[in-house]
């Protein structure tokens, strides 16, 4: 910081403006988003069929899905991770002097955030469309096959101890998130209201972290095989009723079909992902 | 600047005798100081060792450095130059780094600090400010802080005009506090968002363009929870409020109010236990009204 | 004409007022302090700031009453014009600082606070929390700031003020100072130099005084021709707490809540003093004044723990003088509720909770009423004709003086809460007379002004100069200020005897001479703190010298001057003829020794370097000195005497004589 220039560029003039906007994007619509999506997934521990229901839903949109996922997720997510790291770039964590029970949180914010960060970006890569040209053909979330494509992508061991890194880091940074976000907007002021909120982030955050680690519990336990067959059944149904096959033709394949896929491919790969 | 130093635990007492009583302890206190000699230079770790006294504080181990410019080795050294006016935490002078975290030296007890950590003490000059030498720092970004949020009550003038506002002891319990900010910087130490900005003159550059160029260097940095704090001190007050819009304007501009990222740690090192984190929430709410006024009064 | 400029050395409250007052009167200001103005002196005063209000107004309290007490607490010892108008002025004082910001404490209305202080019946002073003074002083900085930016004061802090700058008329024009950074030397030309330095209570080593309160300005202008008037006299406060580097304030009001002092019958009892049972205890001020116990008034309680400790030897420690004063009989949550602050201080500072431990306390050194002489121009109300370029000028033209460095207000004695009023108004009051001053100067060519300056400025380069270069000298200036701090406390503090004094008087020209031969461990020019403290130490000696020569000379007891030898003690007969008879001698003894005895000391820096002391008459022409009486025995009677004497000369003043207990 030697020379100060003159003309000041339009992202220090209008600093207050992305801050905020960038804090508003971690709750709205990312941290929203958060929320529907890791909800949806522990609806896996309602069975195939409550889980797939829920995909259906949002798969409803159509052909909507792919700009709303866009301007709605994925530029919110990235102008948020993008000032993000900016902000962690102009900030001298100082946990090794001052060990206060508020810095650990704002350096684990920052740690919490570049882990989601990763997270994410393997998170889509393994299952998103968006990750489809990396990782080839094979895997990838089948939103007809939500639970059994979904479990066969995080059975292993590994897999599972990085989504249940990723997930805890991503909702305590969402749930400390809201509590500074309090304060940042200035919802609560005063110690005692901190304190308070701190409680109300702590139970969103414990909510969150069970929905998140239920997931993926859910996942790793259910029986893939009887899960394939339930999908199957159940888009049959889908297909069906947009008149896609003869309803009495329906029935049978989808009934074949629950013996024998337990094939990661085994449906097609789907153009949209949740 | 001026550092009076006294040798012996006696001499300013109304004293009816001279001399030391029985029972003086042969302890020795072993201090590690990070000297400079000036702006530029490297820096360099020095050890000194000083006679233990009950009572004594850093300032008084600075004192006796100062009287035998001696270290620990027996070389002699120029004494460590230090701030300090107070000596009772009132005047925010002494700011400096006592085993590695920020903090008044006058109110730092040597008894305290040897239960913690017997074997030595560390001294160092601050980290977020321009070392002067040894451990005077350069703290004018701090003042310069309090002008850019405009901390004052915009009087008309100081002839008579009868008495100020009437204010209730609800709002006065309120603002006393945060008028009781001495500018010592230690919550801009500690912030981790609040970094150092070393303006350094250039050749044949004048002392009116250097001032010039470093305030702006200051004025597009953090300016902390200390400026932030008493903005809202005067946001507050019937008078002060006329000018808040003015005072917003500066929190939300380049280095303003959105740089704090909520570590808290501004109100955790405050000498004298000033809300700091209160008053950033009710900046940042104000900032967030304010803004959006603004956005629908264009 | 050129754009007035005016140099104001010193930012505490005096310096800070004349500050906005100059600056908003259009004229440009270089504001000159050691530290940053935020940090001075005035930061640490705590109880709070004097003035008639509405409320004791209505309990028939008025200007003239405060003025009364005021002179009667210092002993009669001011010209009364000026505490006249300072008094006039309180009102409109603390309504100023009230609306610059100042977060008085408030009554459940919203109205300002008062609490009552020593030396006055009314509860005359206001107060923000334990900290008025730092409140008074931020928004005085705070309006400076605002002038600041607007470009109308330049602030050079770390900067030391080294001497005035006179023409050969003999009038000021300036000042040399020095950066304490980069040690470089400047001249700053000015209209008018206002000199606004605080105390000198580091020529006493340690005190309850600020680190730059070392009266090096106020030394080198004394040194420069001006007039140093009533240096004696210097007010020890009875209740301070130990510390290795300095002595801090435990405030009157620890007593005012029912603290109590006492000291183990037993001299120096090793016993932990929670564990020495009240009969073993000596209440020595409850004892000896049982009317107003532990809350008798700052001068007496300091001369009695004195005796006590000395006379009677039974002083907690050894070595110093040291006394309990005991909270522990009182509820916990009434002390955190109403002393929460100060105790806060001493648990901070000493480690131990005062609730629970009787607190060591010792007096200490805290203020110096004497300081530069000033003058001022009376008006025909008895006050002060404001503007006149005489009020607050020194003995040198266009040299200034105001706050704690001047002599003006306090004569012999200074009441609670009175300072912080005299900073303010004398601050506020002398800047129309420092304009007035400014306008009336000669103009002078740049090439007479370069040589007036250059001059100084190669002075002041070859003094510093030699002492960074004097090689081999043997003398440590921190054990030389230490011996001169010990010495002085030792002889002249509460209790003054002349052998002792002249003794010390050659002591202290020992401690000069030996000051020659200083060597420094530091020889560098950058941030060289230890050759501005050699610098300031080898100017406290002037001070130390008319302090000691002025008491030494002056052979009665007035207020914090007091010397066994010429005290005036009680009456000793029961027999009332008797007790009349002596009262009768008491008050022809008085009248002898204020014909005598009232009069300003003043010193002047004789060319052989010892103060040449002279003596000037008081205005008392408004209120007619009276005795203070307090606690004498047989006081009532005297005092009936005095007041027949009174009626019978017809002198009946505006309010009548009478001798309260008057509170230092
Ligand atoms: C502990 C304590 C408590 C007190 N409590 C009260 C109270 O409750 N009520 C009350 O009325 N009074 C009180 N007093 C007294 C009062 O605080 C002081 O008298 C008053 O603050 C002095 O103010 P000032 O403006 O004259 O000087 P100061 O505040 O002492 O300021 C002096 C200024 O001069 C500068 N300076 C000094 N030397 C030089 C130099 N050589 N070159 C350049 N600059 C220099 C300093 O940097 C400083 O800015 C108290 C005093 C003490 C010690
Ligand atoms: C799942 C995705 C994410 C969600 C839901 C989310 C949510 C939030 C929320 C609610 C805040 C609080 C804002 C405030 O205090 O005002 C926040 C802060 C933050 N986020 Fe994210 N975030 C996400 C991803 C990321 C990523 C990928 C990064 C990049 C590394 C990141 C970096 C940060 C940082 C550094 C902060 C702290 C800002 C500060 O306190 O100054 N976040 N986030
Ligand atoms: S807010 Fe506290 S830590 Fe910060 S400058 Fe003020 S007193 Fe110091
Ligand atoms: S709360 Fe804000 S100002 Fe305080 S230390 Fe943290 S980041 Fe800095
Ligand atoms: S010396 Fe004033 S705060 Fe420490």
């Amino acid at each position: 910081m030697n020379q100060p220039e003159p003309s000041r560029s339009f992202l220090s003039r209008h600093q207050f403006l992305i801050y905020r906007l960038f804090s508003l994007s971690g709750l709205i619509p990312v941290g929203a988003f958060l929320v529907v999506h890791l909800l949806t997934n522990a609806s896996v521990l309602g069975g195939p069929e409550s889980f797939q229901s829920r995909v259906d839903m949002i798969h409803s949109l159509g052909p909507l899905l792919v700009p709303i996922e866009i301007a709605f997720i994925f530029l919110p997510m990235l102008f948020h991770a993008a000032v993000g790291f900016a902000i962690i770039a102009g900030g001298l964590p100082n946990v090794g002097s001052y060990p206060y029970v508020g810095n650990v949180r704002y350096t684990l914010q920052r740690a919490t955030g570049m882990i989601a960060f990763a997270f994410i970006i393997g998170h889509l890569i393994q299952l998103h469309w968006l990750g489809a040209p990396l990782r080839g053909s094979e895997g990838g979330f089948d939103p007809h096959h939500a639970t059994s494509t979904a479990a066969i992508a995080i059975r292993p061991l590994l897999v599972s101890i990085l989504y249940a890194i990723g997930v805890l880091s991503t909702v305590f940074h969402f749930s400390n998130g809201l509590w500074t976000l309090g304060i940042t907007w200035g919802l609560w002021t005063s110690p005692a209201a901190m304190r308070r909120a701190n409680w109300v982030s702590i139970a969103v955050g414990v909510v969150l972290a069970a929905a998140g680690l239920g997931a993926i519990g859910g996942l790793r336990t259910v029986d893939v095989a009887k899960a394939r067959g339930v999908e199957d059944r159940m888009d049959e149904v889908k297909r069906m009723l947009k008149g896609e096959m003869p309803i009495e033709e329906g029935r049978s394949p989808a009934v074949r079909g629950t013996s024998n896929s337990s094939l990661p491919n085994a449906g097609p790969v789907s153009s949209e992902g949740t | 600047m001026i550092q009076a130093v006294e040798t012996n635990h006696d001499a300013g007492d109304v004293a009816t005798a001279a001399g030391h009583g029985a029972g003086a302890t042969s302890r020795t206190i072993h201090v590690r100081v990070l000297r400079q000699d000036a702006p530029g230079q490297e820096s360099y770790w020095e050890r000194h060792a000083i006679p233990y006294e009950p009572n004594m504080n850093v300032i008084s181990i600075l004192q006796r450095i100062a009287a035998t410019a001696r270290a620990e080795d027996g070389r002699s050294v120029a004494p460590v130059a230090w701030d300090c006016n107070c000596l009772e935490e009132v005047c925010g002078s002494c700011t400096m780094l006592v085993n590695g975290r920020t903090r008044m030296a006058c109110t730092a007890l040597v008894d305290r600090l040897l239960e913690d950590n017997s074997e030595e003490i560390e001294l160092r000059p601050m980290s977020k400010f321009p070392v002067v030498r040894d451990l005077v720092v350069d703290r004018r970004r701090v003042f310069r802080g309090l002008e850019r949020v405009e901390a004052w009550v915009p009087v008309d003038g100081s002839y008579d005009h009868g008495p100020g506002p009437r204010i209730s002891p609800e709002d006065q319990e309120d603002a006393y506090p945060l008028s009781t900010c001495m500018s010592c910087g230690c919550c801009l130490e500690a912030c981790p968002q609040y970094t150092k900005i070393e303006v350094v003159q250039r050749e044949g550059e004048s002392a009116e363009a250097f001032d010039a160029r470093r305030k702006a260097a200051f004025d597009r940095g953090f300016v902390g929870a200390h400026a932030i704090s008493q903005a809202m001190l005067f946001n507050a007050h019937p008078t002060g409020r006329m000018i808040a819009d003015e005072r917003l304007a500066a929190l939300t501009g380049e280095g303003g109010i959105q740089m704090c990222g909520n570590a808290q740690n501004c109100v955790a090192v405050c000498p004298k236990h000033i809300p700091l984190t209160r008053s950033i929430a009710r900046a940042g709410r104000a900032a967030t009204v304010w803004a959006i006024k603004k956005l629908f009064d264009r | 004409m050129a754009q007035p400029r005016v140099l104001v050395i010193g930012g505490g409250l005096a310096g800070l007022a004349a500050t906005m007052r100059l600056a908003e009167s259009g004229t440009d200001v270089d504001l000159v302090s050691l530290v940053p103005v935020k940090r001075s002196h005035s930061a640490c005063a705590q109880g709070g700031i004097n003035s008639v209000n509405a409320l004791t107004r209505q309990q028939g309290d008025n200007e003239w009453k405060h003025f009364d007490d005021t002179v009667y607490g210092g002993d009669f010892l001011q010209h009364q014009p000026p505490v006249k108008e300072m008094a006039d002025w309180g009102p409109r004082i603390i309504d100023l600082m009230d609306r610059l910001g100042v977060p008085f404490n408030r009554t459940p209305e919203g109205f300002r606070d008062q609490r009552r202080f020593g030396g006055t019946l009314y509860k005359r002073t206001a107060f923000a929390g334990a900290t008025t003074g730092q409140q008074l002083l931020y928004a005085l900085d705070e309006q400076v700031r605002r002038y600041e930016v607007s470009g109308r004061v330049k602030k050079w802090e770390f900067w030391d003020f080294l001497e005035p700058v006179l023409d050969a008329s003999g009038r000021c024009r300036g000042a040399v100072c020095q950066d304490l950074v980069t040690m470089q030397f400047r001249a700053f030309p000015a209209d008018a130099v206002v000199l606004a330095t605080g105390g000198c209570g580091l020529v006493y080593g340690r005190s309850t005084m600020s680190m730059v309160c070392t009266g090096s300005a106020v030394s080198r202008a004394y040194q420069a021709g001006a007039w140093y008037g009533n240096g004696e006299f210097i007010q020890v406060h009875p209740t301070a707490i130990p510390g290795a580097d300095k002595l801090r304030l435990m405030s009157e009001s620890a007593r005012g809540e029912g603290g109590r002092v006492w000291v183990p019958r037993k001299p120096q009892d090793p016993r932990d003093p929670r564990e020495i049972p009240e009969a073993e205890r000596c209440y020595f001020l409850e004892e000896r004044y049982p009317k107003y116990g532990n809350l008798v008034p700052r001068d007496i309680a300091t001369r009695e723990i004195f005796d006590i400790c000395t006379t009677d030897g039974l002083s907690v420690e050894k070595d110093r003088l040291c006394v309990y004063l005991d909270l522990t009989h009182l509820s916990r949550e009434m002390l955190d509720r109403k002393l929460g602050g100060i105790l806060e201080i001493y648990e901070k500072f000493q480690g131990v909770d005062p609730r629970v431990v009787p607190m060591k306390i010792f007096p200490a050194v805290h203020y110096s009423m004497g300081g530069l002489w000033v003058d001022y121009q009376k008006s025909s109300s008895g006050g002060l004709e404001e503007g006149d370029p005489k009020n607050q000028q020194t003995s040198i033209p266009g040299l200034y003086a105001i706050g704690e460095c001047d002599y003006q207000y306090h004569g012999a004695n200074r009441l609670g809460a009175n300072s912080l009023l005299s900073c303010i108004f004398s601050g506020l009051f002398c800047a129309p007379s420092v304009i007035a001053s400014g306008a009336a100067v000669r103009k002078t060519s740049a090439e007479e002004s370069s040589r007036l300056f250059d001059a100084s400025l190669r002075r002041q380069e070859a003094r510093h100069e030699s002492l960074l270069a004097r090689r081999g000298g043997n003398e440590n200036p921190y054990d030389l200020h230490q011996q001169l701090g010990g010495l002085m406390t030792r002889v002249a503090t509460v209790v003054r005897r002349n052998e002792q004094l002249a003794a010390a008087y050659d002591e202290v020209c020992g401690l000069e001479e030996r000051w020659q031969r200083c060597s420094l461990s530091d020889t560098g020019n950058w941030t060289n703190q230890n050759v501005v403290f050699t610098k300031s130490l080898g100017d406290m000696f002037p001070i130390a010298k008319l302090i000691l020569k002025g008491a030494l000379l002056r052979d009665e007891c007035r207020g914090a001057h007091y010397k066994p030898s010429t005290a005036m003690p009680g009456i000793a007969a029961t027999d009332p003829v008797e007790q009349r008879r002596e009262a009768e001698e008491w008050c022809d003894r008085f009248e002898a020794n204020t014909r005598k005895w009232l009069k300003s000391t003043i010193a002047k820096h004789g060319a052989d370097g010892h103060p040449q002391i002279s003596y000037e008459d008081i205005d008392t022409s408004l209120i007619p000195p009276r005795p203070r009486l307090y606690g004498l025995v047989g006081g009532d009677v005297i005092e009936e005497v005095w007041r027949e004497r009174q009626r019978a000369a017809g002198q009946a003043g505006e309010t009548s004589p009478q001798p309260v207990a008057a509170g230092a």
